[in-house]
């Protein structure tokens, strides 16, 4: 009886060790100094378009390397996740994630004195400097830009040209209502408060950037400088950011399903000819011509018009594909040679033409897509402007949010949305700098 | 009249099982969907019978490795699940005490705490027993989480078991412990068929707590496996159906099988309150 | 050996010794660990201070918050209520016998096996406007709300969110109905009848007292469940649009992701406390009525 009880106790405690022994992984196990160990170290990114080049390239690092193994980790969430890896201590060597609350706490490592630089583009590296220290903490390998994207076939037909104001660019829109009913004048993925996020970085943030410059902004967001930022003033560039895209809705210019249309349903129908314009960034260039490779010659690409009246367009020029190299790893060495490799010049060509985006370095020559001068035309004609900063609280998913509220009628009045914008935003921000 | 309302309960009945199953309809027709299909705005009642969805959505998804670890994190937990959890309801339900009493509350109380309060503490114990990304670690977890409904549905059965289906192997010599494995446990075959079930779908289910612990993409169980493959393949339907259709077929399967013991252990355990 | 057979002997006694032990390793401990954090200003990343109940202070002052928690209570004054009557309607039905019924029961419960997410993916696809699969079947028909979006509208979503709730846990509620009917015995609907009583006395009177246990245990898990709705509303809506679906779960996960971290798990608190609210109240309720009986 005792027998049978202790007989059923043990070879339930053999499974168990047999288990534990075939299947813990442990991260972060300190390499010992032996150099016949192969060092592991992860990668950590939330670009989900990448993830099978940066496979691709990892594979090839590993095998030039044996001994050393790149993984690639991926999170939808990665901004968010990192807040939580960062909080128990199980970070990343190498990552795409950097926000300016880590450099300010001082996770990242110095990257000012690498060699690398000299080929990087000076614009870029501007970007990548860190406002408060002046020192870089990131390195981008990529240019990303953003603006209108139009369907060249519709605008020709129509007799349309490029609007760079906004009556202009909302008289477009209404010629296309008329005189082509099937089609789209302007597709917003309301779902997904990215993008929404995003129009408010270009277009409402668009008009500090241009009028305080690319560094003093900068400094203005970081720094929640009110008197420059003025989110909550009447007549500003929140408040009529708001009342831009209600009348947008309001006048039936955008597709009924905004508030529940992906970003999936945008590149579709774009790439099927039935929308007329959308606001975007380069990225999504790669997928279009996946869904439509006969559309090439049909994409057009221009400025975002002003929302303000006197104020010019702008276009997003900033950094993309940036990596940092995080202070609390333990494979620093290792982590800088897979760095260096990413920079090497065939395999950043190699990325730049999968990703089609144009590269941050000068000695590389990459055919990166059909609107190569379209986007020349377009970073002349326009103020440049960077991504925004916002706090660490107030994502732009966070801001798409408000702006899906705005949408479905929550605020009474625009300057309530700008009032709710500015008050969120300083909450997030006090959260962090107490 | 008779056949009216016999004709009425047969229409009603219908009703339901025509709206229960429907979303069931449309994800094997999705899964069944060419990808033309998929996107198409006409209704069509037969799907195009496109089984390379299935192939595709296991090759990218790796959902069969997601699948074993799925199985073997269920697998374990259940066994501790039943083993301790009857152990706790056999020693509550008869051997009423100051510490049993004590116990059973906790349980019972947490119930009903939000399981997202823990999330950060727990991340970072976790972290300290160098548990994340193992087996072990989440299959303790597991067990934890199903503690509180197993404990609770063995002790309200055992409570109405006659006491002396253990007296009788008292007097042949056993002491209390041995009984309740010799005689009471396989008498709970019902509860357990309930706990089995009810623990083992959660456990099955659990995403919120996986999408933490289990990090690596080799260590994905199936909820994450479907999730990582939702936000690559975007809009690809019929693709996303067919390894959902893959993620829960086990948990149909088992369910189906074990319908009758279910219904049995729901029936016994719960309906004391 | 001496020593093993008087362990053996009052082994009886700590047979819930494991379980407590895992609990509390893996639940009680990081309980009081979050208790603790909710009263600091912890963020993940600055130095924690003390800030007593200033978390649970903001809570009450903020728009959203009280916005989550009207979207959390009015999901679940949907969702409860509807589960318990359904579920005690399909009981009534499938409690006869006839052919099938074993496969009917099957089907109604069959959707609490699936996960919720995959749930939630399947009716966003059923429910999108233009491309949803309702729309393909409502479209030939030509009836105005055919392409309606559904999830787009801020009190649409949410009825939406019930009803899909409603839709997959209603299974589960009749199951514990159907047992319970199935335990009463049928001694007691002979005597009503002879004593003359119809279909719905024999109800009032007799099944439904009969069913005490099986109610309280629905009404509480119902409470409790859609009280913490969390993953139907993120792959429905996402707690759009905007936060006019967002549950307090939802909020929290926000939160903690955020650098929100004292203030998510004061949060939590509150959530629990709006959870215990009525299940205590509710249990004492019943406890009076079956004292009546």
């Amino acid at each position: 009886m005792i027998k049978k009880f202790m007989s059923v106790m043990l070879s339930s405690l053999m499974l168990m060790t047999v288990f534990t022994a075939g299947c813990s992984k442990q991260p972060n196990t300190p390499a010992p100094a032996a150099t016949a160990e192969k060092v592991h170290i992860t990668f950590f990114t939330g670009k989900v378009e990448t993830v099978d080049l940066m496979n691709q390239l990892i594979q090839k690092f590993n095998t030039e390397n044996p001994n050393i193994v790149v993984e690639q980790e991926y999170q939808k969430d990665a901004s968010n996740v990192m807040k939580v890896k960062f909080a128990s201590g199980d970070v990343p060597d190498i990552t795409t994630v950097v926000s300016q609350d880590y450099i300010d706490q001082g996770k990242y490592v110095d990257l000012s004195n690498e060699p690398f630089w000299s080929r990087n583009l000076d614009s870029i590296k501007a970007l990548c400097t860190d406002v408060k220290s002046g020192k870089q903490y990131k390195v981008a390998t990529n240019v990303t830009m953003a603006g209108i994207f139009y369907n060249k076939k519709i605008f020709a037909d129509l007799n349309l040209k490029e609007a760079l104001t906004w009556k202009d660019f909302v008289a477009n829109l209404q010629v296309v209502k008329e005189k082509k009913p099937d089609v789209t004048p302007m597709f917003i993925a309301g779902k997904e408060s990215w993008t929404l996020g995003h129009m408010i970085e270009f277009l409402a943030h668009g008009v500090i950037k241009q009028k305080l410059g690319v560094n003093a902004s900068r400094l203005a967001f970081i720094n929640n400088d009110s008197d420059k930022l003025a989110f909550d003033a009447p007549g500003g560039c929140m408040d009529t950011f708001a009342a831009r895209i209600l009348e947008l809705k309001n006048g039936g210019l955008i597709n009924k399903d905004a508030m529940t249309a992906t970003y999936d349903n945008q590149k579709q129908d774009f790439a099927a000819g039935k929308v007329a314009v959308i606001s975007q960034g380069m990225w999504v260039l790669g997928d279009l011509l996946k869904l439509n490779p006969n559309m090439k010659d049909d994409i057009g690409f221009s400025p975002f018009p002003s929302i303000i009246d006197g104020t010019k367009p702008v276009v997003l020029s900033a950094e993309d594909s940036v990596y940092a190299i995080t202070a609390e790893s333990k494979h620093q060495q290792e982590a800088k040679k897979f760095l260096e490799f990413l920079l090497k010049p065939e395999n950043l060509k190699t990325y730049s033409e999968i990703t089609k985006s144009p590269s941050a370095f000068k000695d590389v020559d990459a055919d990166w897509g059909p609107l190569k001068d379209q986007a020349t035309k377009a970073l002349a004609n326009a103020v440049n402007i960077p991504f925004t900063d916002t706090p660490a609280g107030f994502s732009g998913d966070d801001a798409g949010r408000m702006v899906q509220d705005l949408l479905v009628g929550k605020y009474k009045t625009t300057l309530d949305f700008a009032k709710a914008y500015k008050t969120t935003w300083d909450k997030a921000w006090k959260a962090t700098h107490n | 009249m008779r056949r009216l309302v016999v004709i009425l309960k047969y229409a009603v009945v219908t009703l339901v099982s025509l709206i229960s199953i429907f979303p069931f309809y449309v994800l094997f027709y999705l899964a069944l969907s060419s990808p033309a299909q998929a996107i198409s705005k006409k209704f069509v009642l037969l799907p195009d019978f496109y089984f390379q969805n299935f192939a595709e959505a296991w090759n990218v998804s790796k959902i069969g490795g997601a699948m074993l670890n799925s199985l073997i994190i269920t697998g374990f937990a259940l066994f501790f699940v039943v083993v301790i959890g009857s152990s706790a309801g056999y020693s509550i339900a008869r051997f009423s005490g100051k510490f049993n009493s004590v116990v059973f509350n906790i349980l019972l109380v947490s119930m009903m705490i939000p399981a997202i309060i823990i999330t950060v503490p727990l991340y970072t114990l976790m972290r300290s027993i160098h548990g994340i990304n193992t087996h072990w670690a989440m299959i303790l977890l597991m067990t934890t989480n199903a503690m509180p409904l197993s404990v609770f549905l063995y002790t309200s059965f055992i409570k109405m078991l006659p006491r002396e289906v253990e007296e009788a192997a008292i007097m042949d010599g056993c002491t209390y412990f041995s009984a309740f494995w010799r005689v009471t446990f396989p008498v709970l075959r019902p509860v357990t068929a309930a706990v089995v079930i009810l623990s083992g779908l959660s456990i099955w289910n659990n995403y919120a707590q996986a999408l933490f612990f289990l990090q690596k993409s080799e260590m994905h169980t199936i909820p994450l496996a479907v999730s990582m493959f939702f936000q690559r393949y975007g809009a690809q339907w019929n693709v996303m159906a067919a390894a959902a259709v893959i993620g829960l077929s086990p948990a149909v399967v088992a369910f189906l099988v074990f319908q009758k013991q279910f219904i049995k252990g729901i029936m016994a355990g719960a309906v004391k309150g | 050996m001496a020593l093993f057979r008087t362990i053996n002997n009052h082994l009886h006694k700590y047979m819930a010794v494991p379980a407590i032990i895992l609990f509390a390793v893996f639940f009680i401990y990081p309980l009081t660990q979050g208790v603790g954090v909710s009263l600091t200003d912890s963020n993940g990343m600055t130095v924690p201070h003390f800030i007593g109940l200033k978390n649970f202070a903001d809570f009450f002052q903020d728009e959203r918050a009280k916005q989550d928690v009207w979207n959390t209570v009015l999901f679940a004054l949907g969702s409860a209520p509807l589960l318990n009557l359904l579920g005690f309607l399909y009981a009534l039905v499938l409690d006869r016998h006839f052919k099938g019924k074993a496969l009917v029961r099957a089907v109604v419960y069959m959707p609490a096996v699936i996960s919720p997410l995959i749930m939630g993916y399947i009716w966003y696809f059923i429910l999108q406007p233009e491309r949803g699969f309702l729309f393909r079947i409502l479209q030939p028909l030509h009836v105005g709300f055919a392409n309606s979006d559904w999830l787009g509208g801020r009190s649409s979503a949410l009825i939406v969110l019930i009803v899909v709730n409603v839709w997959q846990y209603v299974g589960m509620t009749m199951i514990i109905y159907l047992a319970g009917l199935q335990s009463i015995p049928p001694e007691l609907y002979e005597a009503s009848k002879i004593d003359g009583a119809g279909y719905f006395s024999t109800l009032r009177y007799v099944t439904i007292p009969m069913l005490y246990p099986s109610i309280k245990i629905n009404v509480v898990t119902n409470i409790i469940g859609s009280l913490s709705v969390f993953d139907i509303i993120i792959a429905l809506t996402d707690g759009g649009p905007g936060y006019s679906t967002e549950s307090l779960s939802i909020y929290i996960m926000r939160e903690l992701y955020g650098s929100f971290t004292g203030y998510s798990t004061a949060v939590a608190i509150i959530l629990f406390i709006l959870i215990i609210i009525p299940v205590v109240a509710y249990l004492r309720f019943m406890k009076r009525r079956e004292f009546e009986m």
